[in-house]
C-alpha cells in the first residue's frame, strides 16, 4: 500500500500535478526579547524541515505542522536561536536573547541547502547589508567590501567614478584565466566583465586592459543587497566545481517580509574630492634654465610676470569637486502567500575631473509566492541602466590623451587655455592639450542590463523522518553595453595624420544563462539524533559574447558620425561557452556535535581541449562542536568548534585557448589575406585545478559576547594555465598551456566583541588580520616574464619563476635579473567599530591597514623624464634622476593605513517623529559619513592601490598615470513610512 | 523504507543520465579566424594566395622600430615619443644597458619572424596540395624563400646573429653567428633562385611589387638580395655576379625596386617611420617625432642635396626632451602611406661600389661612388684610391643615401667603426651599443 501510494505521487509529480495533503495542527504565539520587546521578522521553523514562517511586526507568529510533537526553531539575526518542543496545538510564547555575533545565522554551503554558521566547517565570511552600506555611501559592491572580509585582497585599478576593481580571495588562483570570483546573485550567475572601449586605437595603449574600463559588477546596486556570503577557497566552493577556483561570492538581495507594507526613503548627497595631491615642482628661474635652457627660462618668467603664478595643472585637471546624489525608495511587505520587495534607486556621481562621472538607475522586484504547501516560487528581477564617462587616464603611446601622461611632460608655464574664439593652443612639449581633451574628447559607456532569477521549490515528499524536495532554478543576465570614444580632428596628435579625428562605437552584447535542478532529501536517523541531508543535481551554463567595435577616422569638422568618416574599420570578437556539471553531496549532523559532509562534482566545458571530458571535484569536511558535548562544563566558553575541510575546484582555460588561427590582413589596400595570429593554442588544454585544505577553530565566550575565528589554509593550484612568450623565431609570440603549479598558504584571524553593552552606551568592535603567501612550486619551462603584466624586465615585470612568489616583481639590474619587490602584502588588517550612545547616536568607523607589498611606480618614470616630479629641487630627487632607469629605481613600498569609512548618525526619537509627522512616518535617521578620509603611506603617487592593466590576471601594483583616487563625504537622510 | 531509498536513488540517477546524455557538446571551432590546420594540406589556390598576402603584409612588421632603434644606436636619429626608453635605454643613459625583454629588442625580432613563419606556412601549404602545378608551386616557394632570406639578413644586421632553421616551431635550430647565418641565407637564396627559374606566378602582390611580379623580375629581386648578402659576407665577386642578374643599373633610375606598400584600411598598416612635421613658425613637435641627429646634418659635405631632402630644421631648435635638443626633424617620407623601399637601385649601386672595392676593381668602385655623389648634387670623388680610403668614402655615401633605413649601425659594426661614435654625448653617461640583444624569450 505504502509503495503504491509513493509511486502514485511520483507519477503525479512528473505530470506536474502535485497532490499532497496532511493533517494540520496550528501553533501560534509571540516572540519577545528578555525585556519584553517583540522580535519582529524572526524565523520560525519546524526543526529539520523547510516548513516555516516569520514573526510579524508585533512578534506574533502562526505555523501549521503536520504532526505533533514537533521541535520549533526560533532564529533571528543578532539573537541566540531557541529550540522549543511543542506537543500540543495552541499558544507557545518564546523569549530570545541577544547575541554578540550572529552565530546562528544561516550560511550557504551547497547549491540547495544551507547550514548554521555554528556548524560550518569552513570560514565563510558574511557581510550584512548594515556592514556593506550602513556606514557610508558606496558606488559599487566590490568597493564596499574593503576591510570587511578576511582573506580578500581588493585593488582599485582606477579612481574613476564607477569603479574598476580586482577582487582576489586567498591569493592569485589563476594567472591568465579568470581569477575573479564567481558571483551569484539570487541564483543568477553574474557577468563581471571589464569591457574595452577601443580607445587604445586612438591613444596607442598597448592592450585593451590598459583602457581602464570598469568591471560590470558596478551595475549591481549595493543598497539592494541583504547579505553577501563569501566562499573563499576550494574547500568551501568545491560544489561549484570548475567555476569555483577563485572562490564564490553569493549575494542575496532584499526579500519581502510578512506584515504591514513598509516604505523606506533615503537621500544621500555628497562630494568627491581628490584624496592626495602631489604638488608642483618648486621651480626657480635658475632651475628652469639649468634643465631646459635660457629660452624656456624666458617663457617661465613671462608667465610669472603676466599671471603672477604658474599653471598648476594638477589642480586644474584633478581639482574639481564632484557632486554625488543618491535617491532610493523601496517598499516591502507581504501576506500569507505572497511577499514582495520592490525598490528603485538613482545614483549620480561626478568625478574629480570635469566631465567625468557615473550614474546608475536600478529597479528591482523580488517576489516570493507560496502556490501551495507543495510549491513555492521565487522571482527576482533587476533592470539597470548605468552610464559612465571615464575620460582618459593610464598608459598610452603618442595619443596625447591620458592626463597624467600628458601632464608629466607639460611644463607649468605652457599655456593650454583656449583663446577668446575657443581655439585651444597646441601643447608645445607633448602630443596633446589636456584641457582640450577634457573639454572636447569623450570616453563614455552605457549599459542596459536585465537580470532575472526564477526558482521553483517542490516538496515531493514530507513524512516524519523524510523530506524530499526538488529545486528548479534558472537565471538570465542580459547585458547590452555601448562604448563611445571621440577624439576631435583638431586634437593635437590627430593633426597631420592621414585621417584626423577618431570615433569608436562599441556594441557589446553578453548573454549569460544558467539553469539548475537539485533534489534534496532530508532524513532523520537514530531517532532524530542524526540529521542527514543528501542532495544531487546538475547545472548548465551558457555564455554568448558578441563585441563589435566600429571605428571611423577622418572626421568632418565637428561631426561624430562614423558613416561620414573617411576611413572605417571594425573589430569583432565572438565567443560562446557552455558548461555542464553534475554533483552530489551528503551531510550528516549528529546532535550539532559532529557535522560531516562529503560531496563530488563532475564538470565539462567547451573551453577545455576535449569539450566532453568530465573532470571530478571531491570535497569532504568535518566540524566538531566540543562545547555541545555532554562533558563540556566551561560556562564561559559557549562555543568551541574545531573544523577541517578539503575540497577541489577547477578553472577551464579562457575562451580560444584551444585554437591556433590566422587573422586577416591586407597589404597596400590590396586583396584580403591571412597572417598568423601569434597565439599558439593547445588543443589538449586541461582545466586548472585547485585543491585546498583548511583548518580552523571558532570560539565563543560569554554567550558569544566575544568571538574568535582562526583559520589556516593551504591551496594548491595544479596545471596552472600560463600564457608565456615563445621564442619569437618560432613565428608565434605566445602559447597558452598547462605549465605550472602554484601554492597559496595563509592565515585568517577575526575577533569580535561587544566591549560595552549598557543601556546608554554600546560598543561593538571587530578586528581582522590575514595574510597570504604564494609560491610557484613547479614550472615546466624556464622562468619567464609574464607577457602583458609589466613593461619588460627593463622597467620591471611580473616574473614566473619556480620557488618564488607569483606576485614578485623582477627587473634587469645591471644585466642581472633581480627580484626587486613583491606586490603581495605581508599582512592586512581591518578594525571596525560601532558605537551607540543614548540609543540615538551611532558612530562607526573602519580602519584598514596593508602592511608591506611593493608597487612599481612608472608614473614617476614619466614625471622624472618630463622634469616635473615634485621632489626634483631636492638632492634626493636629483640623485634619483641620475640613476639608471631600471626597476630598482621605480619600486616603492605600497603599504598604507587608511580610515576607510567613518560615520555619525542620529536616529530621531520615535516620540519626536510622531509629534512632528503624526502616524505617517515611523522613523527618521540623519547622518554624515566619509570614505577614504585619511591615508598614511610612504608611496609617492596618488594611491598605493593601483593597476595599469585593470583587474585581470597579474595586474595590480604597476602604476602608469592612473585616475587619482577620491575622498567622499556624504550627508544622509533616511525615512521609514 | 528500503524501497523508498531505492526509488529516490533510481529517480535521481535516471534524471541525471537523461540530462547528461542530452547534453553532449559539439567540436569547437574558432569563430574569430581561420585555423592554421585548415590550410596545411590541400589548400586551394585562393587560400595560397591569401597566405601570400599575409607574407607581404607581415613583411612590414617591425619596420618602424627596427629603423628607429638601430638609428638611435647608430646616432642617426632620436625618437621622441611617449616611451622614455627611446631616449633612455637606447642611448645608454646614465650607464643603463640594453634590455632583452623590452619593446626595442623584441619588436623587430618577433615581427620579422612572424613574416618568416607565414612564408614557411606558405611553403608547407604549397608543397602539400594538388591544386597547383610544379611550376606554380615553385612560384610560391621561390617568392617565400626570397622573403625569408631578406628578413634573416635584417636579423643579422640588427642582432649580429639569426636563427635560420625555424620551419618547425617545436624544433627550432640553433641561433647562428653572423658568418654561419649569412652562408645559410645565401644557400636559401640560391635555392629560391633556381625555383624561380622554373616558375609561373599565379598570385598577385600589392602595387609595391609593381614590376617585380612575374617569375623573371622576382628572380631579379632574388639576385639583388643575394648581392646584398654577398657583400655582407665579404664576397665581392659573388655580389657582382648576383648584381648582373638583378635589376641593378648603374646609370638607371635609382628609385627602382620593390617597396613596402601601406594602406589606410583597418587591417592594413601605415608607414610608422613617417612623422607629422612641426608646423612652420609653431612649436617643435617633440611629442612624436624623429629628430635627425645633428652630426648627420653637420658632417655633410656642403651642397649634399640628400640633407635637405631628408631633414629640415625645426621651428624651435631649443625644444628638448630628456636633455636632447630637437634641431632637425625627419622629412624622409611625405605621408603615412608613402611606400618604404625594400631594396632600391640606389642601394644596389652602393653594393656595386662596395663589391668592387672588395674585389679590387678600383675604377668601377669609383664609378659607383660618383654615380651616387652626382645624384646628390656633389662633384666626383677626388680622394685616394686605397681600399681604406674608398671604404671610408663608400660608408659616407651610404650614411647619406640610406639615412633612416636601418643601415648605419650595421655598416659601422661590420667595418669595426662603432668606436668612432661619440660616447658621453650629448649627455654625460650615454653609451654606445653596436647591436640589439636577442630577446629573452629565445632562451625558452
Amino acid at each position: 500500500m505504502k509503495q503504491k501510494n509513493f509511486n502514485y505521487r511520483m507519477l503525479l509529480f512528473l505530470l506536474l500535478f502535485p497532490c499532497i495533503a496532511f493533517a494540520q495542527n496550528t501553533i501560534s504565539g509571540k516572540v519577545s526579547t528578555d525585556n519584553g520587546d517583540p522580535v519582529a521578522f524572526a524565523n520560525v521553523i519546524q526543526k529539520g524541515t523547510s516548513n516555516g514562517t516569520t514573526t510579524d511586526f508585533d512578534g506574533t507568529y502562526s505555523i501549521d505542522v503536520a504532526t505533533l510533537p514537533v521541535t520549533l526553531e526560533f532564529s533571528s539575526l543578532g539573537y541566540t536561536t531557541v529550540e522549543q518542543s511543542v506537543s500540543a496545538e495552541g499558544t507557545v510564547d518564546v523569549t530570545m536573547q541577544e547575541s554578540a555575533q550572529a552565530l546562528d545565522e544561516v550560511i550557504v554551503t551547497g547549491l540547495g541547502t544551507s547550514i548554521k554558521r555554528s556548524n560550518a566547517a569552513n570560514a565563510v565570511s558574511s557581510v550584512t547589508a548594515e556592514e556593506l552600506v550602513g556606514t557610508t555611501g558606496q558606488t559599487t559592491v566590490d568597493g564596499a567590501l574593503y576591510g570587511k572580509v578576511t582573506g580578500v585582497n581588493i585593488t582599485a585599478s582606477s579612481g574613476a567614478p564607477g569603479g574598476g576593481f580586482a577582487l582576489r580571495l586567498r591569493g592569485i588562483s589563476s594567472i591568465n584565466g579568470n581569477n575573479q570570483p564567481l558571483i551569484i546573485v539570487d541564483g543568477v550567475y553574474i557577468n563581471n566583465v571589464e569591457i574595452p572601449s577601443g580607445l587604445r586605437f586612438a591613444s596607442g595603449a598597448n592592450r585593451a586592459n590598459e583602457e581602464n574600463g570598469a568591471n560590470r559588477l558596478a551595475d549591481l546596486d549595493p543598497n539592494d543587497i541583504e547579505d553577501i556570503e563569501i566562499l573563499k577557497g576550494s574547500s568551501a566552493a568545491a560544489i561549484y566545481g570548475q567555476r569555483g577556483n577563485a572562490g564564490v561570492i553569493i549575494i542575496t538581495t532584499k526579500r519581502g517580509k510578512r506584515g504591514k507594507t513598509k516604505i523606506n526613503f533615503s537621500q544621500d548627497v555628497g562630494v568627491n574630492k581628490i584624496a592626495n595631491r602631489l604638488g608642483m615642482r618648486p621651480w626657480t628661474a635658475q632651475s628652469v634654465e639649468d634643465v631646459f635652457g635660457a629660452a624656456e627660462r624666458e617663457k617661465f618668467e613671462a608667465v610669472l610676470a603676466t599671471n603672477g603664478q604658474l599653471y598648476d595643472y594638477e589642480d586644474i585637471i584633478y581639482g574639481e569637486t564632484g557632486f554625488i546624489n543618491e535617491t532610493r525608495i523601496s517598499a516591502t511587505g507581504g501576506g500569507e502567500k505572497t511577499k514582495f520587495y520592490v525598490g528603485g534607486g538613482f545614483r549620480d556621481e561626478e568625478g574629480i575631473i570635469k566631465n567625468t562621472g557615473f550614474d546608475r538607475f536600478s529597479m528591482r522586484a523580488n517576489i516570493d509566492h507560496k502556490i501551495s504547501n507543495t510549491f513555492d516560487l521565487t522571482s527576482t528581477s533587476n533592470y539597470v541602466r548605468s552610464n559612465a564617462s571615464r575620460s582618459f587616464t593610464g598608459n598610452e603611446n603618442e595619443g596625447g590623451l591620458s592626463y597624467g601622461y600628458t601632464l608629466a611632460f607639460t611644463r607649468p608655464w605652457n599655456n593650454l587655455f583656449p583663446d577668446a574664439q575657443g581655439n585651444y593652443p597646441n601643447n608645445p612639449t607633448f602630443a596633446g592639450n589636456s584641457l582640450f581633451v577634457r573639454d572636447r574628447a569623450k570616453n563614455e559607456d552605457t549599459n542596459n542590463r536585465f537580470i532575472q532569477g526564477l526558482t521553483l521549490n517542490t516538496k515531493i515528499l514530507t513524512t516524519d523522518t523524510n523530506r524530499v524536495k526538488l529545486i528548479v532554478s534558472g537565471g538570465a543576465d542580459i547585458l547590452s553595453n555601448q562604448t563611445y570614444v571621440y577624439v576631435p580632428e583638431t586634437h593635437q596628435s590627430q593633426q597631420g595624420t592621414l585621417n584626423p579625428g577618431f570615433i569608436a562605437e562599441g556594441n557589446n552584447n553578453f548573454t549569460q544563462l544558467n539553469t539548475q535542478v537539485i533534489g534534496v532529501w532530508d532524513h532523520d536517523a537514530m531517532g532524530g539524533d542524526l540529521g542527514l541531508t543528501t542532495q544531487a543535481g546538475m547545472t548548465y551554463l551558457y555564455q554568448d559574447v558578441n563585441n563589435l567595435l566600429s571605428i571611423g577616422q577622418g572626421l568632418l569638422a565637428n561631426q561624430t558620425s562614423i558613416d561620414n568618416s573617411a576611413a572605417q574599420s571594425f573589430n569583432q570578437f565572438l565567443s560562446r561557452e557552455k558548461d555542464f556539471g553534475m554533483f552530489g553531496q551528503v551531510e550528516g549532523n549528529y546532535k550539532d556535535q559532529f557535522i560531516a559532509t562529503i560531496g563530488y562534482r563532475l564538470d565539462k566545458s567547451t573551453r577545455n581541449g576535449d569539450p566532453n571530458e568530465f573532470y571530478g571535484f571531491p570535497k569532504a569536511s568535518l566540524a566538531v562542536n566540543l562545547a555541545n558535548m555532554n562533558f563540556w562544563n566551561l560556562e564561559a566558553i559557549n562555543q568551541f568548534k574545531v573544523r577541517g575541510a578539503y575540497g577541489e575546484t577547477g578553472n577551464p582555460a579562457q575562451f580560444g585557448s584551444t585554437f591556433t588561427s590566422y587573422t586577416s590582413t591586407t597589404a597596400g589596400d590590396g586583396p584580403v589575406g591571412q597572417t598568423l595570429a601569434g597565439l599558439k593554442g593547445d588543443p589538449d588544454i586541461q582545466p586548472e585545478t585547485a585543491s585546498e585544505l583548511e583548518f580552523g577553530v571558532d570560539l565563543g565566550f560569554l554567550d558569544s559576547r566575544i568571538n574568535l575565528e582562526a583559520t589556516y589554509y593551504n591551496k594548491q593550484v595544479d596545471d596552472l594555465i600560463l600564457t608565456r612568450a615563445l621564442p619569437g623565431s618560432s613565428g608565434f609570440t605566445q602559447e597558452r598551456t598547462n605549465l605550472a603549479d602554484l601554492e597559496n598558504k595563509g592565515i585568517e584571524l577575526a575577533i569580535s566583541a561587544d566591549v560595552v553593552k549598557s543601556e546608554n552606551f554600546t560598543w561593538n568592535t571587530r578586528v581582522q588580520w590575514y595574510k597570504n603567501q604564494s609560491e610557484v612550486t613547479r614550472l615546466d619551462v624556464p622562468a619567464f616574464a609574464q607577457p602583458g603584466a609589466g613593461f619588460g624586465t627593463g622597467l620591471g615585470t611580473f616574473f614566473i619563476e619556480e620557488g618564488k612568489p607569483v606576485t614578485q616583481l623582477v627587473g634587469n639590474i645591471d644585466g642581472v635579473l633581480t627580484q626587486v619587490g613583491d606586490v603581495e602584502p605581508d599582512f592586512q588588517m581591518a578594525w571596525s567599530n560601532n558605537i551607540t550612545i543614548f540609543k540615538q547616536w551611532d558612530i562607526s568607523f573602519l580602519w584598514q591597514l596593508k602592511e608591506g607589498g611593493e608597487n612599481l611606480n612608472l608614473s614617476r618614470f614619466l614625471t622624472d623624464l618630463g622634469q616635473v616630479s615634485p621632489d626634483l629641487e631636492t638632492q634626493a630627487g636629483q640623485d634619483r634622476l641620475a640613476s639608471p632607469t631600471n626597476a630598482l629605481r621605480f619600486v616603492e613600498p605600497a603599504g598604507y593605513l587608511r580610515l576607510r569609512e567613518a560615520a555619525l548618525y542620529y536616529r530621531v526619537p520615535s516620540k519626536l517623529v510622531e509629534n512632528i509627522f503624526g502616524g505617517t512616518v515611523e522613523g527618521v535617521k540623519l547622518g554624515a559619513s566619509g570614505r577614504n578620509l585619511f591615508t598614511e603611506t610612504d608611496y609617492s603617487s596618488y594611491d598605493p592601490e593601483t593597476s595599469v592593466n585593470g583587474g585581470a590576471g597579474l595586474s595590480s601594483g604597476i602604476e602608469v598615470t592612473p585616475f587619482p583616487s577620491a575622498t567622499q563625504v556624504y550627508f544622509h537622510l533616511n525615512v521609514n513610512f | 523504507m528500503k524501497n523508498l531509498y531505492r526509488k529516490i536513488t533510481l529517480f535521481g540517477m535516471a534524471a541525471a543520465t537523461m540530462l547528461a546524455v542530452s547534453c553532449s557538446f559539439e567540436e569547437q571551432v574558432d569563430p574569430n579566424g581561420p585555423s592554421v590546420d585548415g590550410v596545411a594540406s590541400e589548400a586551394s589556390i585562393g587560400q595560397l594566395n591569401e597566405l601570400v598576402v599575409g607574407v607581404e603584409a607581415s613583411f612590414r612588421n617591425g619596420l618602424a622600430i627596427e629603423t628607429t632603434a638601430s638609428g638611435t644606436l647608430g646616432r642617426e636619429l632620436y625618437l621622441f615619443d611617449a616611451d622614455p626608453r627611446n631616449t633612455g635605454d637606447l642611448l645608454g643613459k646614465n650607464g643603463i644597458g640594453l634590455d632583452n625583454n623590452s619593446f626595442y629588442s623584441t619588436g623587430q625580432w618577433n615581427g620579422s619572424y612572424r613574416c618568416v613563419k607565414n612564408a614557411n606556412l606558405l611553403i608547407e601549404a604549397a608543397s602539400n596540395t594538388s591544386a597547383v602545378t610544379a611550376s606554380e608551386q615553385n612560384g610560391y616557394t621561390g617568392f617565400a624563400k626570397t622573403v625569408i632570406a631578406y628578413e634573416l639578413i635584417q636579423m643579422v644586421k640588427s642582432y649580429g646573429q639569426a636563427r635560420v632553421d625555424v620551419a618547425d616551431e617545436e624544433n627550432l635550430g640553433p641561433i647562428l653567428d653572423e658568418t654561419a647565418a649569412l652562408a645559410a641565407i645565401r644557400t636559401l637564396l640560391d635555392e629560391a633562385n633556381s625555383e624561380l627559374g622554373n616558375a609561373s606566378i599565379v598570385f598577385n602582390l600589392s602595387e609595391g611589387f609593381e614590376g617585380f611580379d612575374d617569375a623573371g623580375s622576382m628572380r631579379e629581386f632574388n639576385r639583388a638580395v643575394a648581392a646584398m648578402a654577398a657583400v655582407y659576407a665579404g664576397d665581392g665577386s659573388g655580389a657582382l655576379s648576383a648584381l648582373n642578374n638583378s635589376y641593378f643599373s648603374l646609370n638607371g633610375d635609382l628609385t627602382v625596386g620593390p617597396k613596402h606598400a601601406f594602406g589606410a584600411g583597418g587591417n592594413d598598416a601605415q608607414n610608422g617611420v613617417f612623422k607629422v612635421p612641426s608646423p612652420a613658425g609653431g612649436d617643435t613637435n617633440i611629442g612624436d617625432n624623429i629628430i635627425v641627429h645633428p652630426d648627420w646634418v653637420n658632417d655633410a659635405e656642403a651642397g649634399d642635396a640628400r640633407v635637405a631632402a631628408k631633414s629640415a630644421p625645426t621651428p624651435d631648435p631649443t625644444a628638448s626632451l630628456d636633455g636632447l635638443f630637437a634641431e632637425f626633424e625627419t622629412r624622409l617620407y611625405d605621408s603615412p602611406l608613402s611606400p618604404v623601399d625594400i631594396l632600391r637601385n640606389e642601394e644596389l649601386v652602393l653594393i656595386y661600389a662596395e663589391a668592387n672595392i672588395l674585389a679590387g676593381n678600383t675604377g668601377n668602385a669609383v664609378a659607383g661612388i660618383n654615380r651616387i655623389r652626382n645624384s646628390a648634387g656633389l662633384s666626383n670623388y677626388t680622394g685616394g684610391n686605397s681600399t681604406a680610403e674608398l671604404t671610408t668614402e663608400l660608408l659616407n655615401q651610404r650614411r647619406y643615401s640610406l639615412w633612416g633605413e636601418n643601415h648605419r649601425m650595421y655598416d659601422l659594426r661590420r667595418y669595426g667603426l662603432t668606436n668612432t661614435l661619440p660616447a658621453n654625448e650629448p649627455r654625460p653617461g650615454d653609451q654606445i651599443f653596436d647591436r640589439l640583444p636577442v630577446p629573452l624569450a629565445e632562451e625558452n
